[in-house]
């Protein structure tokens, strides 16, 4: 079950890098939160309260709810739907996307994952070239923020490979994590809204 | 009874109301005081942590010899910092005003923080929090540009800190027991002679690449640069050196915690093609760079390529790469303080529009120049000494290649900095500046030469406590 959820997750990457229209990118993160809520369930070796509300805050509140409904409302507020200008086409994002797929199969057959399950790390190397392919590919700050947020996700997969007897401190460290991509959904999308376009005040000449 | 662990919950306790309170009140006298009384908490805490050498607080903090010696260099440009700042917002409305003081006070604690954490874990946390705080001191004069500057110093240090929690992650995995992760340094170093080495390779990639962006170093230099431009001169001043120095410590935690296994050659190769790439990014734009705050940050990513390529050379490059980082803290901090009076003497930041600026201000003037000479390690600058020790390293090393592409590259860099400079000092503007122009009391340069003088001292003769803590430092690292 956990190995099928985690392909879902991988399908969804291939998705995102394709498609053009915001609303999707969006609905696409909601639904990666979901199952990375079922993966990391599924990954509980004992389940308890403390647990389980650790587990659906970060992903079910964070993931599922919060930034999807900022991601709606920065649709919403700047009236962008779709992204305009991307450096590739899509056919060649799909061929780009399935390099970076085949990439993360190889390196991660290479590594000795034992006792890891091997799924965790192909998807989470292909989540983290994905996000970095949506940042590079695209010119809106939005799609650089989707590519943000898979990144995010890439960690979280990663961290949930470790096991469920992960270290208190490495939750602080992936919630302060989340914390951070609401704070930049939250407060620099809407206060950059006029400047979806694209950011170049800063440069040399 | 003034243990370790008394010291570090007095200073966050300290912090926490300092900073709470300097937020939430509108009296600017009384802001004032609290930050200054918060510059001498933090002086008082660094002498106790000294009392305290070797010592673990808590089980998450450490008074290592780096953590110290960093901390100490935090200290000193942590009064100079809040000195200038006090003069740089004299004029902001209250609110702004007690929200610089707030977001100056938790990157102060924040720094601290991650130079005496006791794992990686609590470096990161640390390292996260240094870019909440410093985002709100980016974004200080609310314009368009540097609201460009915050987003991008965020989103990129946000990307960057990801790519680096996935290295720490790896640490994980090599020890095959993710509990192993809150462990000290001293601890997880005893397991890693044991971990598969592609694990640890790939834990340094990625940690080296996540900090880069705090120590500004290439691949993720630019969001520095950016920050530079826009950021209130004293903020820049901390950006390019203590905050730097945040990035330095995690990437040199990382590097002597797997020093003594079989990727120490691979590390050292992509520290050295990281270093290089910086000088050659740092000499391609610094000509082009018509800003006179971004020629700075390009001086930033050049000396921090010559840490990183002396710091992967080894040998006495560790030595050259502790020095450098010690002495580009002083050079830098004094040299952003002064490019800020430059900015009210001139009415502009534009290399064109600067100009005659020691017939109107001989003291910054000198003090320019004299930075300026520190800063491209020129002798009698403490930091020729690191960069011959970096030089001799890599004859040592047989790297001839490197050393002549390094010294064609720092040619280039100290040209185009001194006609710079030269141009900024002696010439006429090129076109009229259309800024408001201030007087500047010399008195307010004072800072700055003290901060040259530590820098050229050095050239003459280094204190043997110094020289002692910085080969306490090195000592686990292979000769």
């Amino acid at each position: 079950m956990t190995n099928m959820l985690i392909i879902v997750f991988a399908v969804s990457l291939i998705y995102l890098s394709v498609t053009e229209r915001f609303r999707i990118y969006a609905g696409l993160v909601g639904f990666q939160g979901v199952l990375l809520f079922g993966i990391s369930f599924l990954q509980l070796d004992r389940i308890t309260l403390a647990t389980v509300i650790f587990v659906a805050t970060e992903t079910l509140i964070f993931k599922v709810v919060v930034v999807p409904y900022l991601l709606f409302a920065v649709i919403r507020r700047t009236g962008v739907v779709r992204v305009h200008e991307k450096a590739l086409p899509s056919f060649y994002s799909l061929l780009f996307v399935t390099v970076g797929l085949l990439l993360s199969i190889v390196v991660s057959f290479s590594m000795n994952t034992t006792p890891y399950n091997l799924m965790f790390f192909i998807v989470s190397f292909f989540a983290v070239y994905t996000g970095l392919f949506l940042i590079i590919s695209h010119r809106k700050i939005f799609s650089h923020l989707v590519g943000f947020l898979v990144i995010e996700n890439a960690v979280l997969l990663l961290s949930i490979a470790i096991g469920s007897d992960i270290p208190m401190l490495l939750n602080i460290g992936i919630l302060l994590d989340i914390f951070v991509s609401v704070l930049i959904l939250g407060i620099f999308v809407m206060r950059l809204r006029q400047h979806t376009e694209d950011l170049t005040i800063l440069k040399d000449d | 009874m003034l243990t370790a662990n008394n010291i570090i919950i007095g200073f966050f306790s300290a912090s926490l109301l300092t900073g709470l309170l300097a937020g939430l009140v509108r009296s600017k006298p009384l802001i004032r005081t609290l930050t200054a009384l918060y510059a001498a908490i933090h002086l008082a805490f660094t002498l106790s942590a000294w009392m305290h050498k070797g010592e673990t607080a808590l089980g998450y903090f450490t008074f290592d010899p780096l953590g110290l010696l960093l901390l100490s260099v935090l200290s000193i440009l942590a009064v100079t910092t809040i000195y200038h700042g006090f003069i740089y917002v004299k004029d902001d409305p209250p609110r702004v005003y007690s929200i610089y003081h707030a977001a100056l006070i938790a990157l102060i604690a924040s720094m601290t923080g991650a130079y005496l954490a006791n794992g990686m874990t609590m470096v990161w946390i640390f390292v996260e929090a240094t870019t909440l705080a410093v985002a709100a001191l980016i974004y200080h004069d609310r314009s368009a540009m540097a609201l460009e500057a915050t987003w991008k110093y965020v989103f990129v240090c946000s990307v960057g800190i990801a790519l680096a929690y996935i290295g720490i992650l790896f640490l994980g995995f090599t020890t095959r027991d993710a509990r192993l992760l809150h462990l000290s340094f001293s601890s997880v170093a005893g397991i890693a002679k044991l971990a598969n080495p592609l694990y640890l390779k790939i834990a340094f990639v990625f940690v080296l690449v996540g900090y880069s962006t705090k120590m500004g170093l290439f691949p993720m230099h630019t969001v520095t640069v950016d920050a530079h431009t826009v950021a209130p001169p004293p903020i820049s001043a901390f950006i390019s050196t203590t905050l730097m120095n945040v990035g330095f410590l995690a990437i040199f935690r990382i590097y002597e915690l797997f020093s003594a296994t079989s990727v120490l050659t691979f590390m050292n190769h992509t520290l050295l093609l990281s270093g290089f790439l910086s000088l050659l990014i740092s000499a391609g734009y610094m000509l082009k760079a018509k800003h006179n705050k971004r020629m700075l940050a390009y001086s930033s990513l050049e000396n921090m390529g010559i840490v990183a390529i002396a710091l992967g050379t080894g040998g006495i490059g560790y030595y050259a790469a502790i020095l450098h980082i010690v002495l580009h803290s002083f050079a830098k901090a004094g040299l952003f303080y002064q490019i800020g009076q430059s900015y009210k003497v001139l009415g502009t930041y534009n290399l064109d529009e600067s100009g005659n600026y020691m017939n109107l201000f001989p003291s910054g003037a000198t003090a320019l120049l004299l930075g300026l000479l520190c800063i491209t390690a020129i002798p009698p600058s403490g930091m020729f000494i690191s960069e011959l020790l970096m030089f001799k390293a890599l004859v040592a090393e047989g790297n001839f290649v490197l050393l002549i592409l390094s010294a064609t590259l720092l040619c280039y860099i100290l040209y185009a900095l001194l006609t710079r400079a030269l141009h900024i000092v002696f010439s006429q503007p090129r076109s009229r500046a259309a800024g408001v122009k201030v007087t500047v009391s010399p008195w307010q340069t004072v800072s700055q030469y003290l901060l040259f003088a530590m820098v050229i001292l050095v050239c003459f003769s280094q204190p043997v406590f110094f020289r002692d803590i910085v080969n306490e430092i090195i000592k686990n690292l292979p000769r």
